[in-house]
């Protein structure tokens, strides 16, 4: 077990340090640099050309890189040109609200594939399993962002149910009951479009698990010992077929990750993905670049996560 | 002059392990096997699976990488270039053991039997169909049949296209895997007959591998016997089928069934001395590891695996 | 030669119906096909809409319906404009036409060259294995852990000379690993089996046994994947052209008619704008898909229908 963890982990650094290499290289390549956040333009091209010498903007780029890297661990990414405030400063403000978003979605993406899972696989080629079928079939082929437009058209303007943009009414104040509250009334369907949408691999997964678990050597025998069709799949096909599906969660990362970008972006939700279209659009590539790191880091650590939970649930993985 | 000659070879197979996947131990698939065939003759290398008898075959033809030793075809040593040196293959051509994966279900018969010439020969496409032709006529399968698939044939249909192919470029040697292993029993006598045809007709030689007693019996000349990856006794059929010296060697010979029903009972009680013999004197043959000793000569033909004397 | 009696024997008893096709092959797909009748529909939609757009996009003159008329903005469909006209008083109508156009175009073509490139690298990786593999297989798996979405419309926005063949050229250098692996994890079992050993001791080079004998085993597989990406690329390019990172402004495609609802008046009262193309999308990726599964039932033999 350890051996595979410590095999998986040492996977990972080479990807993180190319990652950041990337990122690095990416932002060299964007126009203006740490300076352009900072100063005001009236300052003469004299000081400036000092300011960049003492910033270390001449240095050759491994020099550069490294001290880049050097900053990202002291939690120093840089100067927002737009905010005119430290980008780590900035992400901060948006972060929690990326993340209670997204822990929503996951919530509501189990609560969702599970029960429709279990129906669909229990009750096969019924009329109920056809509508589930149904759904799963339609949703793996509609955009997120066509089904969210919708979403908001239907539920947020024609029916006025939600709210249509933004993380919580103005005027209420932090840390009561009713701003939790607020705060998930806003959440909730751009957290209902994105689980509705990407569920469905997962309902589909879970429903061929437990149809071809079904026919397994051991549900027959226990099912020939008397044991009842409740108990059969209680302790013997959920066990088998959830375990897995409960360590996707890491993968899900990626999916949350690019779902979130349109979601935020169509709810006008102040979130992270958000920030990264504003900060691509009003040029202001520092702030771009981190949030790009900070997904990139994300998503290899929720692979990693999913990985080892994996390698636990199933042996077979294991051995490599 | 033998036609090949195989000095000390070694197959040995990494095994991965640890964190890093260095390698951590060898599998000595074949450990010091050295042999000669004679042109024209059918050299038989017998062993249970597992014995290295396939590893050799296949290392020999340059599908597997050779540890150590030599391999002499015609008394040039091939052993480093036979990948690169294509040329090689117009000499030497291999059948194989399963007549189903050997072709390429996604081929005519034509493309199959034609990949050998399009290598080697620059034919128009008439020339080629034609020479096609003539080898399937060859092999005893009608000419029309260039536009079939392989699924539209036998297995033993499949095994005769499979040599058709391996003669194409009239090879000196046929490295034979098992060629009739996978076929009905009826049909095994029919392509034996039949290898021999063309062994006179193209005067091939042939390096038969085969855990089948009786059919490297009716076979061949000579006979390499395996275990472990090493040598057990080398020698004549009759060396090897008549005196037997080596305690698995005479196990194995013991095993082949009596046709007779009348001596079934004195061969079985035949079987069961064999059988108490090796399990007696199991230390005197192997050494600590199990494995074979080096081979000795016990006569002109016949080399045996004994621990030196002494 | 003269061949004895037990060789003739086998000649004569060949199988009986000579149907000289190959086994696996396209047939069995197109049947599949031609029997699962939603796909059947399907497939005619995709080739109905193709001819249709790309019919009518010669007859129209873009220009005109890309430029911009102040006295004629956010008009509802009328005779003159049947689906209305945008914030920018152009034809609704014809951008869609055009915008299909482009989102089918750039769909098959990120897919062909997504389709190409992941082929040859997994086809690499699989047959030479050992080595090779491992590292093709280290920078897959970077590329696959790459925040995709991002790191696209960051490059997008980084071009200096933007144009529908960069952008498909980023797309393409993000989106090859699905197929890559599945590639791979076929020829390494594909490589196994002995027409592949034979083929080596024939003589034949190893770039003429990966694309001569092994692809073509390989091809099922080949185009069911591809029918898959090429759904799922057309709903990327819609949504990047959405978020406003997919063509240029300069070229029209679906994304871009859905991307004016972003704005709520557009959502809420200009339906005319946004639903036919978002109808359309919807459509296009659901036909795409079905035919795809039916596809996928047909090299799968279990699910086979018949």
């Amino acid at each position: 077990m350890w051996k595979f963890t410590v095999r998986r982990i040492l996977i990972m650094i080479p990807q993180i340090i190319l990652l950041s290499v990337l990122i690095f290289i990416m932002a060299k390549m964007m126009p203006g640099d740490a300076l352009s956040g900072l100063i005001d333009p009236n300052i003469d091209p004299e000081t400036i050309a000092e300011q960049r010498e003492k910033l270390g903007l001449n240095d050759p780029w491994h020099i550069q890189y490294a001290n880049w890297v050097k900053d990202l661990f002291q939690g120093d990414l840089g100067m927002s040109f737009r905010y005119k405030m430290p980008v780590t400063e900035l992400i901060g403000q948006r972060l929690a609200n990326t993340v209670w978003l997204s822990l929503l979605t996951l919530v509501l993406i189990y609560a969702i594939s599970i029960p429709l899972g279990l129906i669909s696989g229990r009750y096969n080629d019924t009329w109920l399993d056809r509508v589930i079928t149904g759904y799963t079939y339609i949703g793996f082929a509609t955009p997120l962002f066509i089904f969210a437009l919708v979403m908001l058209w239907f539920f947020g303007f024609t029916l006025g149910w939600f709210p249509t943009g933004g993380s919580v009414q103005p005027g209420v104040e932090s840390g009561t009951f009713e701003y939790v509250m607020n705060r998930i009334y806003h959440m909730l369907l751009p957290a209902l479009s994105m689980a509705l949408i990407t569920t469905v691999s997962t309902v589909q997964y879970l429903r061929n698990e437990i149809i071809d678990t079904k026919q397994k050597d051991f549900i027959l025998t226990a099912r020939a010992k008397g044991a009842s069709e409740s108990r059969i799949y209680n302790r013997h096909i959920l066990r088998n077929s959830l375990l897995p599906i409960a360590a996707f969660f890491g993968y899900e990362i990626t999916g949350l990750i690019g779902g979130t970008v349109f979601v935020e972006s169509i709810f006008s939700y102040p979130g992270m993905g958000q920030l990264f279209l504003e900060s691509i659009v009003q040029r202001d590539y520092s702030v771009a670049t981190s949030l790009t790191l900070l997904f990139g880091i994300a998503t290899i650590l929720g692979a990693l996560l999913s990985d080892i939970i994996l390698s636990l649930v199933d042996p077979r993985i294991r051995i490599k | 002059m033998s036609i090949l000659k195989v000095k000390d070879l070694k197959v040995h197979f990494p095994i991965k392990g640890g964190i890093f996947g260095r390698t951590v131990d060898y599998v000595k698939a074949v450990d010091g096997v050295s042999f000669s065939i004679e042109k024209g003759m059918t050299y038989g290398l017998v062993g249970e699976s597992g014995s290295g008898k396939t590893t050799t075959g296949r290392a020999i033809i340059g599908l597997n990488k050779i540890t150590s030793g030599n391999v002499l075809f015609e008394g040039k040593d091939i052993t480093s270039y036979r990948r690169a040196k294509a040329d090689y293959y117009k000499d030497v051509q291999m059948i194989f053991q399963d007549p189903y994966s050997s072709l390429n279900p996604r081929k005519r018969v034509l493309d199959i039997v034609a990949e050998p010439l399009r290598n080697f020969e620059k034919l128009s496409r008439q020339e080629e169909k034609k020479r096609v032709q003539e080898l399937l006529e060859l092999v005893g399968l009608s000419p029309e049949s260039i536009l079939k698939y392989p699924h539209q044939f036998s297995g033993g249909q499949r095994q005769r296209i499979g040599i058709a192919r391996a003669i194409a470029l009239k090879p000196k040697l046929i490295i034979a895997d098992e060629p009739v292993s996978a076929l009905d029993v009826s049909v095994q006598a029919q392509v034996l007959n039949f290898m021999q045809d063309i062994q006179k007709e193209l005067d091939l030689t042939y390096l038969f591998i085969s855990h089948d007693l009786g059919v490297i019996r009716h076979m061949c000349n000579r006979i390499g016997i395996m275990y472990k990856g090493r040598y057990v006794e080398e020698g004549t059929t009759e060396d090897i089928f008549n005196n037997p010296q080596h305690i698995y060697t005479k196990r194995l010979v013991a095993a082949i069934p009596d046709i007779d029903p009348n001596k079934r009972k004195e061969h079985a009680k035949f079987r069961q001395e064999v059988q108490r013999e090796y399990e007696q004197s199991f230390n005197d043959y192997f050494d600590e590891n199990g494995l074979a000793y080096d081979l000795q000569s016990i006569s002109d033909t016949h080399l045996v695996a004994l621990p030196k004397k002494g | 030669m003269k061949k004895d009696d037990t060789t003739m024997v086998e000649t004569v008893e060949q199988p009986e119906q000579i149907n000289s096709e190959s086994p696996t092959g396209l047939k069995i797909l197109w049947r599949e096909i031609v029997r699962d009748k939603v796909a059947l529909i399907s497939l005619i939609f995709i080739v109905l809409i193709t001819t249709i757009v790309f019919g009518v996009s010669l007859i129209l003159d873009q220009d005109q319906i890309v430029k911009v008329d102040l006295l004629s903005i956010h008009q509802p469909p009328s005779d003159e404009f049947i689906l209305g006209t945008d914030y920018g008083g152009r034809d609704v109508f014809g951008q869609l036409i055009i915008g299909t156009r482009n989102s089918l175009a750039i769909g098959f073509l990120v897919t062909l060259m997504t389709g190409v490139f992941g082929i040859i690298y997994g086809l690499t990786a699989g047959y030479f294995g050992g080595h090779v593999d491992n590292i093709l297989m280290r920078i897959l798996d970077f590329m696959m852990v790459l925040p995709f979405l991002m790191i696209v419309i960051v490059f997008v926005a980084l071009v200096p000379k933007y144009s529908v063949w960069t952008f498909s050229l980023i797309m393409t250098a993000f989106l090859w690993m699905g197929i890559a692996r599945l590639i791979r994890s076929k020829t390494l079992a594909e490589k196994e089996l002995d027409y592949v050993q034979a083929s080596k001791t024939l003589g034949s080079s190893n770039l003429k046994i990966m694309f001569t004998q092994v692809l073509p085993n390989l091809s099922s597989i080949i185009i069911v994947n591809m029918t898959l990406n090429l759904a799922a690329n057309i709903g990327l390019e819609s949504g990047l052209s959405f978020l406003g990172f997919g063509f240029p402004e300069s070229t029209p495609s679906l994304g871009t008619l859905l991307s004016y609802a972003t704005n709520p008046q557009t959502l809420q009262y200009r339906w005319w704008i946004w639903v036919p193309a978002a109808l359309l999308i919807l459509l296009l990726m659901l036909s795409v898909n079905n035919v795809g599964q039916a596809l996928k039932r047909a090299t799968d033999a279990r699910q086979r229908r018949g």
